[in-house]
C-alpha cells in the first residue's frame, strides 16, 4: 500500500512540470546568481569601488598618503570635471579630497582641529564600506605622521640643534581630527532603514503579480471574462479595471511602508527613515513607475500563463530573481563587475535606483528620469504582451 | 429572429472541421432544444453567437442583420448562460448583478430594477446578501441564469443549465425557462437530458460531427421513428426467441428483455400471437416508436466520444 501511495506520489511530482521547476531550477538559479553576486564578499579581493581624487596641497605628504590609497584601492578615475555631480547620482562611490595644507599640518607637532583630508561619498554607498573607508584613511594618514613626527624627533637629537630640549608638551600622533568622511546627501540620513526601505518597498510591490495573476486565471476559467467581453466589455477598459486597483494597493505598499520606516522602526529602537529635504514629485513619480512596471509584468504573465499551478510558480519566481539580480537582495555595489552590468537588466534595479536617488541623494524629478523612463517603457512593453494574449485568451 | 445558413468552422492546427454546414433558424416565444454527443460541436456553434469566435464561412444573422453588426450595435441582445458558473465566487448574489449588469450597460434605476426583477425571477431574493461561493448547486444555476437575463435579451442561450441540480432546482429552472419563452424571447437550450428537450422544446436540432442530423418539432422528430416492440418472455429458450422474433424485423437484447423493430407490414398483435403460439409467457411487453434518447441513440451511434 506505502509503494503504490509513494507511486502516485512521485507520479503526481514528475506530472507537475511547474513544481519541479520551482522544486530544481529556483535553486540552481539561486546558487548560480547568489555566488556570483557575492563573489566578492567572501573572497576578500581587493574591492575597488571607482573614485576620483581632488588635490589640493602639492606638497609631499599628500603624495605620499595618495600613493599609499593608491595601492589599496586601485588607480583614481581621471577625467572627471565635475565630480560632485558623479559622486551624488553614485557613479563614483566617492572623492578623496586632500586640502591645500594637508602635508603642514600632518607634520606639525600641535594640530589644528581643521580638516585636512576627507571623503565625500556617494549618499547611497553602503554603510560599512563608508566606516572602513573612514578608518583606512585615518590609518593611513596616522602612520604617515607617526612616520613625520618620528624623523623629526631623531633629526632633533643630532647636531647642530643636539642641545634643544624635547618639547614638554604631549605630541598627538593620530591624525583623526584631520580626516573625515561624509556623505554627500541632500538633507537625509544614509541609515540601514534608509537604504532597506526602497528596497523591500519595490520588491513587495512587485509582488501583486501572483495576486493579479490567480485572479485573472479564475475570471477566465470560470468564464466570467467570456461573458463580460460577450456583454460588448472593450478588452482595454477590462485591462484598466485590473490596473487602477492595484496601482492604488501599490500606493497603499508605499505608504505602509514608508511610514513603517518613519514611525514603527524608532520606536522598535531602530533608525527612523528620514523624509526630510526629499522631493515629494520625484518620489511619486518614482513610485508611480514601479507600480506601473510591476503591474504591467502581472497583466503579461497573468494573460500567458495558463493554469493556476503556472501563475504560483512564475510569478514568484519572477519576482524573486529580479530582486537576486536586482541588488535588493543583495547590494549591487557588492556584486562582480559583470553581475553589476546583469544587474542593470532588471526591472527591480531601475525602481531601486530610483528610489535610492530620491531617499538618499535627494534627487528631484530630473535626477530619476531615467530609472521611471526604463521602468515606464517595461511597463508598456508589458501592456503590449498582455493585450495580445489577453484578447487570445479571454475566450 | 436568428437564422444561420451553412455556417462551416475550423479550428487553427486541425482538419476536421467543428461545424460543416450548419443551418437553423431560432424563434421569437420558441425554444429550440440543441442536442448532440460531446464534441458535436454545440459550444462552437455558441461561441460564435456569443461573439466568442468570428465566422470563417457562412452567415448568422438576427433579423436580417448580420450578427457581427448586431452584436457591435447591441451586444446585449443576446446572452449566453455557459455550463460553468462563471461569475465571481467571492462576490455575494446583489454584488455578481451589480458588476454584469454594470458591464451590460445599465446605470441608475434601470440597473436597480432589473437586478430586483432578475432576483425575484430566478427566486434568490432569500440569497442576496450570500457570497456566490456559499451557494448550492442548483443556486449557482439559478444565479448563471439571473445575470444573463438582466440586460433583457432576445436571444438567450443556455448551455447545459441544468447540470448537477436536484430535481426540485430542475423543474424550477425548466418552468423559468418556459416563461423567458413565452416572454418572447428566443431561446436555445443544450442539454444531455433528453426528458428536458422534450419537456420544454418546441423545436429539436440533433447534430453530431459539426453536421445538423435532424431538425424538426418533437412530434416530427419522433414520428420519424421506427415502430417497435419490446418485452419480456419466459418458457421459450433465447436461441429460438431471437429465431421467432427476428421473423418480425431486427431484434436487440436488453438484458433480460427483447426489442424488435417492425419491418413494415408487421404488426405488433401479430408478433405478440406467435410469442404465445410458440408457448412463451409474456411477462411484459410494451409498444410504441422512438423516444428522443433512442432516436438520438440511433442517429449519433453508441460510440463513445470522448
Amino acid at each position: 500500500m506505502l509503494f503504490a501511495l509513494i507511486k502516485k506520489e512521485l507520479l503526481a511530482l514528475i506530472r507537475d512540470v511547474h513544481g519541479l521547476v520551482a522544486l530544481f531550477l529556483m535553486p540552481v538559479l539561486f546558487i548560480i546568481i547568489m555566488s556570483l553576486a557575492l563573489k566578492d564578499v567572501y573572497s576578500p579581493a581587493v574591492k575597488t569601488l571607482p573614485y576620483v581624487v581632488d588635490n589640493r596641497d602639492n606638497g609631499q605628504l599628500a603624495n605620499t598618503l595618495l600613493t599609499e590609497w593608491e595601492k589599496r584601492h586601485g588607480k583614481p578615475q581621471t577625467n572627471i570635471t565635475n565630480w560632485s555631480d558623479e559622486v551624488k547620482s553614485g557613479k563614483l562611490s566617492y572623492a578623496l579630497v586632500i586640502e591645500k595644507d594637508f602635508s603642514k599640518a600632518i607634520a606639525a607637532e600641535k594640530l589644528t582641529g581643521e580638516i585636512q583630508a576627507r571623503l565625500i561619498t556617494d549618499p547611497g554607498l553602503d554603510g560599512s564600506v563608508f566606516a572602513a573607508n573612514k578608518a583606512e584613511l585615518n590609518m593611513i594618514a596616522s602612520e604617515l605622521r607617526a612616520q613625520v613626527l618620528l624623523t623629526s624627533s631623531l633629526m632633533a637629537q643630532f647636531p647642530p640643534r643636539a642641545n634643544r630640549k624635547a618639547p614638554d608638551l604631549p605630541v598627538t600622533v593620530s591624525a583623526n581630527s584631520l580626516v573625515d568622511a561624509e556623505r554627500l546627501a541632500a538633507g537625509s540620513r544614509p541609515t540601514s532603514v534608509q537604504q532597506n526601505v526602497p528596497a523591500w518597498l519595490v520588491f513587495g510591490m512587485f509582488f501583486v503579480v501572483a495576486s493579479l495573476a490567480n485572479l485573472f486565471l479564475q475570471e477566465r476559467q470560470c468564464g466570467a471574462l467570456a461573458r463580460l467581453a460577450s456583454l460588448g466589455v472593450p478588452t482595454s477598459m477590462m485591462i484598466w479595471s485590473k490596473a487602477l486597483p492595484y496601482l492604488a494597493i501599490n500606493g497603499l505598499q508605499a505608504a505602509l511602508m514608508l511610514a513603517v520606516g518613519v514611525w514603527l522602526m524608532p520606536l522598535l529602537g531602530g533608525d527612523a527613515l528620514s523624509l526630510a529635504g526629499i522631493h515629494w514629485g520625484a518620489l511619486m513619480l518614482v513610485l508611480l513607475a514601479v507600480s506601473m512596471a510591476a503591474i504591467g509584468l502581472a497583466l503579461a504573465l497573468a494573460s500567458i500563463v495558463r493554469t493556476h499551478a503556472q501563475a504560483s510558480a512564475v510569478g514568484p519566481t519572477v519576482n524573486i530573481l529580479m530582486a537576486a539580480i536586482g541588488g535588493v537582495m543583495v547590494p549591487k555595489f557588492v556584486m562582480p563587475e559583470f553581475m553589476q552590468r546583469l544587474a542593470e537588466f532588471s526591472p527591480m534595479n531601475w525602481g531601486l535606483e530610483g528610489m535610492l536617488a530620491v531617499l538618499l541623494r535627494g534627487s528631484d524629478m530630473v535626477g530619476v528620469l531615467l530609472p521611471t523612463a526604463k521602468l515606464m517603457a517595461f511597463a508598456t512593453l508589458m501592456v503590449i504582451i498582455a493585450v495580445l494574449f489577453f484578447r487570445r485568451r479571454a475566450h | 429572429m436568428l437564422l444561420i445558413r451553412n455556417l462551416s468552422y475550423c479550428y487553427p492546427h486541425t482538419e476536421k472541421p467543428a461545424l460543416a454546414g450548419v443551418s437553423l433558424n431560432a424563434e421569437r416565444g420558441q425554444i429550440l432544444g440543441l442536442l448532440g454527443p460531446n464534441g458535436a460541436g454545440k459550444t462552437t456553434l455558441i461561441s460564435h453567437l456569443s461573439g466568442i469566435l468570428q465566422v470563417q464561412q457562412g452567415d448568422i444573422s438576427i433579423d436580417g442583420v448580420p450578427l457581427a453588426v448586431a452584436r457591435h450595435n447591441s451586444p446585449t441582445r443576446i446572452a449566453v448562460a455557459p455550463q460553468e458558473y462563471a461569475f465571481y465566487p467571492m462576490l455575494t448574489v446583489t454584488e455578481n448583478l451589480e458588476c454584469f449588469a454594470a458591464a451590460g450597460g445599465l446605470g441608475g434605476d434601470r440597473k436597480r430594477q432589473r437586478i430586483g426583477e432578475c432576483l425575484a425571477f430566478s427566486q434568490l431574493e432569500r440569497f442576496a446578501q450570500i457570497r456566490a461561493e456559499r451557494l448550492s448547486g442548483g443556486l449557482k444555476r439559478r444565479l448563471n441564469l439571473a445575470i444573463a437575463l438582466l440586460p433583457e435579451p432576445e436571444l438567450i442561450l443556455l448551455d447545459e443549465p441544468t447540470v448537477g441540480v436536484d430535481p426540485q432546482s430542475r423543474a424550477f429552472l425548466l418552468d423559468a425557462v418556459k416563461t423567458l419563452a413565452n416572454n418572447g424571447a428566443a431561446v436555445i437550450y443544450t442539454s444531455h437530458y433528453m426528458e428536458e428537450i422534450e419537456a420544454i422544446a418546441n423545436r429539436v436540432i440533433i447534430i453530431d460531427d459539426g453536421k445538423v442530423l435532424r431538425d424538426g418539432t418533437l412530434n416530427e422528430l419522433l414520428n420519424d421513428g421506427v415502430a417497435h416492440v419490446r418485452l419480456a418472455v419466459e418458457g421459450v429458450i433465447a436461441t429460438q426467441l431471437r429465431v421467432l422474433l427476428g421473423r418480425f424485423g431486427p431484434v436487440e437484447s436488453i438484458g433480460e428483455e427483447w426489442r424488435v423493430m417492425l419491418a413494415p407490414g408487421q404488426t405488433p398483435t401479430a408478433l405478440l400471437a406467435a410469442v404465445e403460439e410458440a408457448g412463451g409467457r409474456l411477462r411484459h411487453a410494451e409498444f410504441g416508436r422512438n423516444n428522443l434518447e433512442q432516436l438520438f441513440m440511433t442517429l449519433t451511434r453508441r460510440s463513445l466520444r470522448d
